[in-house]
Order: C-alpha cells, then sequence, then structure tokens
C-alpha cells in the first residue's frame, strides 16, 4: 500500500531545483487566491493592487525598503548560524537586544548627557558596534553552550526570546521608561535617526547598512578561509574535525556574528523606523527574516531578494488591509506556505506518486 | 493570627492558581513525549495549539455545547498533525524548519479564520465556559481542598492523561516499540517494526493533544478566542517535555513549576513588592535554559530526535 516510490534518479539538476521553486510560489499564491474570495475581492486584482503598491509606487516601494532592511540582516544572520550547523531560532530576541542597546546608546547623546553633541557620523559606528556587540554576547551564551558543554541549541535559543521580550518590557517600564508615559522610552533625539535615501521616500540609510553586510557575508562565507570551515563545519562536522577544522570555535564565531547581525536589525527598526524602544516592537520579524533567508537558499544573494520580497509583501498587505479592508494574514500565510511547498517540493524530487498502471522504476530500467 | 490568615489565603490562592496554569501546558507537554518518545521534535505544537483554540472556540460558540467545542480543538489538532507529519516523517524535512514556519502559518490561517467567522457576527462574542466542579468531600478538605479538587472538569481529566500516559509508554507494546523507533530507528525497523506508522502516531499524538491544549485555554481559561492566547504556551510545553526528561510525572512536575512561576507573578501584581514581574515571569525560561545548557549533566533525549529516518 506505499503511496509514494522512488524515482529512478532523483531530479537535482539546477533547472529542477528552479522549477520547484516556483512551482511552490505560484502554488502558494494560487491558495492565497483562493482566500481573498470569501471577502468578495478578485485574486488577480487584489494580487496586481498588493504588489502594484509596493514595487511600482515610489512611495510605497520606499516603505518596502523600510521594511527589507531588518529582514536582510536577519536573514543574513540566519545564512551563517544554519550554514555552519548552528540551529539558531533566537533571531527574535537577538533584535530586542541590538534595538535596546541601540536606544541606550542613541538616548546619551541627548541634551545633558555624556555623548551629547556627537556628530552623526561618529555616533552610527558606535550603535553599530553596540547593538554588533549586545546580539554577539546575547546569542553567544547560546553558542557557548552548544560548542563547550553540548547544549541544545534549538530549545536554549527559543528560550532566549522570551527572556530578552521580558528584559525589554522591564527596560521600558523601569529604567528607560518615557516619564508618565506608556511603557516605552523618551522619543529619540532627531540628530540619531538615520538618514532618508531621497526626499519624500521612507527609505534610509538602513538598507545601505543591510547591503553592506550582505556583502560582507558573502565574502566572509564564501570567499574566506574562515567562511569555508564554517561552512564545512555545517555540511559534516566529524569530517570537518578530522580535516583539523575547529567545530566548536567557528560554531562559537557563527553564533556571535549571527546575533550580531540580529541585532543590527533591531538597531535599523528603533533609529529608521520606532525612534524609540517600544515593548513587543519586534512582533515576529525575527521570525519571517529566518522563512526569508530559507526561500533565499541560504545564500546573501538569495537573502537580499526574498527579504525585498518579503517586505514588499508585507508593505502591500498592510495598504489592501486600509484600503479594501481585506485581511493582511493571507499574506503571512503566503510567505510561510511559499516555503513549505518548497520544503515539500523537495521530496517530490525524489519520489513521485505511484499511480495503478505506471510501470514500477526498478533498477537497470531507467524512469 | 491576622498574618497568618493574610499568609494562607495568599499560598491557597496561589497554588490553586498554580494548578489551574499547568493544566493546558501539561497536555500539552503529554502530546509532545509521545511526538519526541518516536524521534520528531514537534516545534508546531505551538501553531497547533492555536488552531485548536481557533476552532474549539467557533464550534462551543456555535453549537453551545463545550465538549463539542473540546472535540473541535482536537479534531483541527489532528488534521494539522496529518499535515505536519507528512512533512516531518514522510518529506524527511528538517523538523525544526517545519515546525517554526508552520507556526507562522498557523498564526495568519487563525487570524483570517477568526475574521472570516466574526464577518456576520456583531460584536465581541462570548463563549460559555466550563464552570468549576468541586468534587464532593474531597474539596472539603481544609487548605489542600481548594487547591486540588475544586476545578473544571478538564484539570481532572489531565491528571488521568497524565497516567494514562505513563501507563501506555512505560507499560504497553505500543510505548515500548515507540520509545525503540525513537531511540534506534535502523534496529527497530530491523526487528520488524514499522518506523513510519510509529512517528506518525507520535506526531499525531502531539497534535490531537496540543489542538485540546489550546481547546482548554479558551474553554476554561479565557472564554473567547483571542491571536494572543497561546502566545509562547506551546514552547512553554517543549521545554517542559526536556525538563521533565521525557517522562510524564516528571512532567506533571515541571508543568506545576510552570504554573507556579506563572501564577506567582499575577498574585504578586496585586500586592505590591520590589521585584519586577519580568524576573519572575523569566525564571521558567531561565531554568529552562539552564537545564538545556549542558552544564548540568546531559539531557538524556532520545536518541535519533530530530534525525528524519530513510531506509537507505
Amino acid at each position: 500500500m506505499r503511496i509514494f516510490e522512488r524515482r529512478a534518479a532523483p531530479a537535482e539538476g539546477a533547472a529542477a531545483a528552479a522549477l520547484s521553486t516556483a512551482l511552490a510560489i505560484l502554488a502558494a499564491l494560487a491558495v492565497g487566491g483562493l482566500l481573498f474570495l470569501p471577502f468578495g475581492a478578485d485574486p488577480f486584482s487584489a494580487y496586481a493592487a498588493l504588489f502594484g503598491e509596493s514595487f511600482l509606487t515610489w512611495r510605497g516601494f520606499g516603505f518596502t525598503l523600510l521594511k527589507a532592511a531588518p529582514l536582510i540582516l536577519i536573514g543574513l544572520g540566519t545564512v551563517v548560524a544554519w550554514r555552519t550547523g548552528f540551529g539558531f531560532l533566537g533571531f527574535e530576541g537577538c533584535v530586542m537586544i541590538g534595538a535596546a542597546a541601540a536606544t541606550w546608546v542613541a538616548l546619551m547623546v541627548r541634551e545633558g548627557q555624556i555623548l551629547a553633541g556627537l556628530p552623526f557620523a561618529a555616533f552610527l559606528p558606535l550603535a553599530i558596534l553596540a547593538s554588533l556587540i549586545a546580539g554577539g554576547i546575547w546569542s553567544g551564551i547560546v553558542g557557548l553552550f552548544k560548542s563547550r558543554f553540548g547544549g541544545n541549541e534549538v530549545i536554549t535559543s527559543l528560550m532566549m526570546n522570551y527572556v530578552a521580550l521580558l528584559l525589554v518590557q522591564y527596560l521600558v517600564s523601569g529604567p528607560l521608561r518615557e516619564p508618565g508615559g506608556l511603557p516605552q522610552s523618551p522619543r529619540l533625539p532627531r540628530e540619531t535617526w538615520l538618514p532618508q535615501l531621497f526626499d519624500g521616500m521612507r527609505a534610509n540609510a538602513g538598507i545601505l547598512i543591510a547591503l553592506a553586510a550582505a556583502l560582507v557575508v558573502w565574502a566572509l562565507l564564501l570567499r574566506s578561509r574562515i567562511g569555508y570551515e564554517m561552512v564545512v563545519t555545517g555540511l559534516n562536522p566529524k569530517a570537518a574535525r578530522f580535516g583539523g577544522v575547529e567545530v566548536g570555535r567557528r560554531q562559537f564565531m557563527a553564533a556571535c556574528l549571527a546575533g550580531g547581525l540580529a541585532a543590527m536589525a533591531g538597531m535599523v527598526e528603533v533609529l529608521g523606523l520606532h525612534h524609540r524602544l517600544i515593548d513587543g516592537m519586534s512582533g515576529g520579524v525575527g521570525f519571517v527574516g529566518m522563512v526569508a533567508a530559507l526561500l533565499g537558499k541560504l545564500h546573501p544573494l538569495g537573502v537580499v531578494i526574498a527579504s525585498t520580497l518579503y517586505a514588499g509583501m508585507t508593505v502591500g498587505a498592510d495598504a489592501m488591509q486600509r484600503q479594501a479592508g481585506l485581511p493582511s494574514s493571507i499574506v503571512f500565510m503566503i510567505q510561510s506556505l511559499i516555503v513549505l511547498f518548497i520544503l515539500a517540493g523537495e521530496f517530490f524530487r525524489r519520489y513521485r506518486l505511484r499511480l495503478p498502471g505506471r510501470r514500477t522504476a526498478s533498477a537497470g530500467e531507467g524512469v | 493570627m491576622d498574618v497568618d490568615f493574610a499568609l494562607t489565603a495568599f499560598l491557597t490562592g496561589w497554588l490553586a492558581a498554580t494548578v489551574r496554569l499547568a493544566g493546558p501546558l501539561l497536555l500539552a507537554a503529554l502530546g509532545e513525549l509521545f511526538a519526541e518518545r518516536a524521534g520528531v521534535l514537534n516545534i508546531g505544537i505551538e501553531g497547533v495549539m492555536l488552531l485548536g483554540a481557533l476552532v474549539a472556540w467557533w464550534a462551543a460558540w456555535s453549537t453551545g455545547s463545550l465538549w463539542l467545542g473540546m472535540l473541535g480543538g482536537m479534531a483541527a489538532g489532528l488534521t494539522a498533525g496529518g499535515f505536519l507529519g507528512f512533512m516531518y516523517v514522510t518529506a524527511q524535512a528538517s523538523q525544526v524548519v517545519v515546525g517554526v514556519i508552520f507556526n507562522i502559518f498557523a498564526l495568519g490561517l487563525a487570524s483570517y479564520a477568526y475574521r472570516l467567522i466574526l464577518g456576520g457576527a456583531s460584536g465581541a462574542q462570548t463563549a460559555v465556559m466550563f464552570s468549576v466542579l468541586p468534587i464532593p468531600l474531597l474539596s472539603e478538605i481544609p487548605f489542600l481542598g481548594p487547591i486540588l479538587f475544586r476545578h473544571t472538569p478538564l484539570v481532572y481529566l489531565t491528571a488521568l492523561v497524565a497516567a494514562g500516559a505513563w501507563f501506555v509508554l512505560r507499560r504497553t507494546s505500543f510505548g515500548l516499540n515507540l520509545r525503540a523507533v525513537g531511540e534506534n530507528p535502523r534496529a527497530a525497523d530491523t526487528a520488524g517494526l514499522d518506523v513510519t506508522a510509529y512517528r506518525y502516531a507520535g506526531v499525531l499524538i502531539s497534535c490531537v493533544a496540543a489542538g485540546a491544549a489550546g481547546a482548554y485555554l479558551v474553554l476554561a481559561q479565557v472564554g473567547q478566542f483571542r491571536e494572543t492566547v497561546v502566545s509562547g504556551q506551546g514552547f512553554i510545553a517543549l521545554a517542559i517535555v526536556i525538563f521533565g526528561r521525557w517522562d510524564p510525572l516528571r512532567a506533571a512536575i515541571a508543568a506545576l513549576i510552570f504554573g507556579a512561576a506563572d501564577a506567582l507573578q499575577l498574585t504578586l501584581q496585586i500586592f505590591t513588592s520590589g521585584v519586577p514581574p519580568q524576573l519572575l515571569l523569566a525564571l521558567p525560561y531561565l531554568v529552562t535554559i539552564l537545564a538545556m545548557s549542558g552544564l548540568i549533566g546531559k539531557a538524556d533525549q532520545p536518541e535519533s530526535l530530530m534525525v528524519p529516518y530513510s531506509r537507505e
């Protein structure tokens, strides 16, 4: 009663991979299209509005780039961690930690504080460094547990997310609280805000920071000896160790770098969008960034493309909800379905449905 | 005398809330235990709980029957389990990746379906909730009675499920085979066990339990559906499984510890104390991190956890 049978030869070429990715995206869009129907919307015009708003209008594309920056940084963190075999899921927490660190530095630039009057050119490197270090230490704890004591990074990093969320909640309801206001920090001084790319466009320097980070990660992972050792560690830790790679040290490095990158996403959110630290402000972005990284095949360039696509979908969904009253949750479903279908597609490249009447492939017989 | 009275009132209130809050956590953890014992880390239970909560609320609200609501939650879990089982076991995809993405999908689906259901109705809907069923005589015991025996029927059922889970895992051939599949699937396969079937069974049990746990949250604690009704409790159930070292009875103790931390935080918010509530809330997570860090001996997890099995 087997339902699936193994293909004689798995469909492994680049064309087959591209085709299955394209089919997965189409299938997810088709399912998403059906979801518009109960709300009385025509799927085709809904999609046209969704992508048109976020990619074809100047205003909308600015928002898309604004939203893409943190996703790219989180996706890059995912690439570094997962390619090194470090199953880290704590990006959401690192975003919050990075946001808190950047807020802390930015608040010191206020009138009468230690760093008052600091020019932006000096402030930005300082903020980047602060968020990198804070996020690196935060995820480094998990990396240390894994590389030094053999702990389970999957569960530990999930739990660290909640600790980070609670830590920020404590900060904005205690030490960093705006006097008399909601549980949030005071507004950051204007001179610490990320500058806009063009007048009248919401996109800011965050996207440039993200693209620069993508270049660095690409060079490190795919063009350097350390990066090569990290990738080998992820592919086969035993063989890597046999080949002289210090597996534990490389995984620890990957952990710190991944957390640092995600923390920079938090910095970009604070300095470029919210301009203050807010309880629960990450809102799941750490997980969406991971999904975008998977769609980008864990490659830095793929991450940039997939993150921009996902950011655009999010922006389009918000506009759709505002203007036509269609639930933006449809887009979350499409975003996750794309990757779920790609994963299922990998199965169908190795197996096929067993149909009555079809000759079963056996050794030597070919298809 | 007044101090004594206040202390007793505080303790009774706190411990009763502990039992109440531990219930859904334990139910989800007991199911997850079966999946993990079979070698599948089902991170997707967070999302399954949310779907279970939604369907349970919908079924209870539209039929007026609480038990049909519970059944609806379990049916939602079974459906999700079929999909997750295919991804984990048949497609052999990374369990962590599938689980995490399923949670995002479930959040979108629940929020979408909730809007669709509410579309025709007006205003916030309140479902009826399970009422407290004091157990005769036992609930009259001073101190212990209010803590243990004045709860909704779901609390007592969860305790029965815990005992049943222990019996099935430890005393039946199904439980023995399931554990064998999780420890060494190749050996189990050689011995003639159907590894695929046992892993599917583990995933389905975990998802039905998670669906029931979601229903529990709605029907006994909140009374209506909200997108934030689960918010991490599925992950805490994962922690409880590990903290309880893959044993139902130790998982029950772990669930009570997590429930106690949660209840203490609620109780202390009423009194004004110097301790920030976030610290108390973070305690369960910190304890889990420490338990999983490898610092205090390696947790004895099933040998093939997270490793997909394929014959060749």
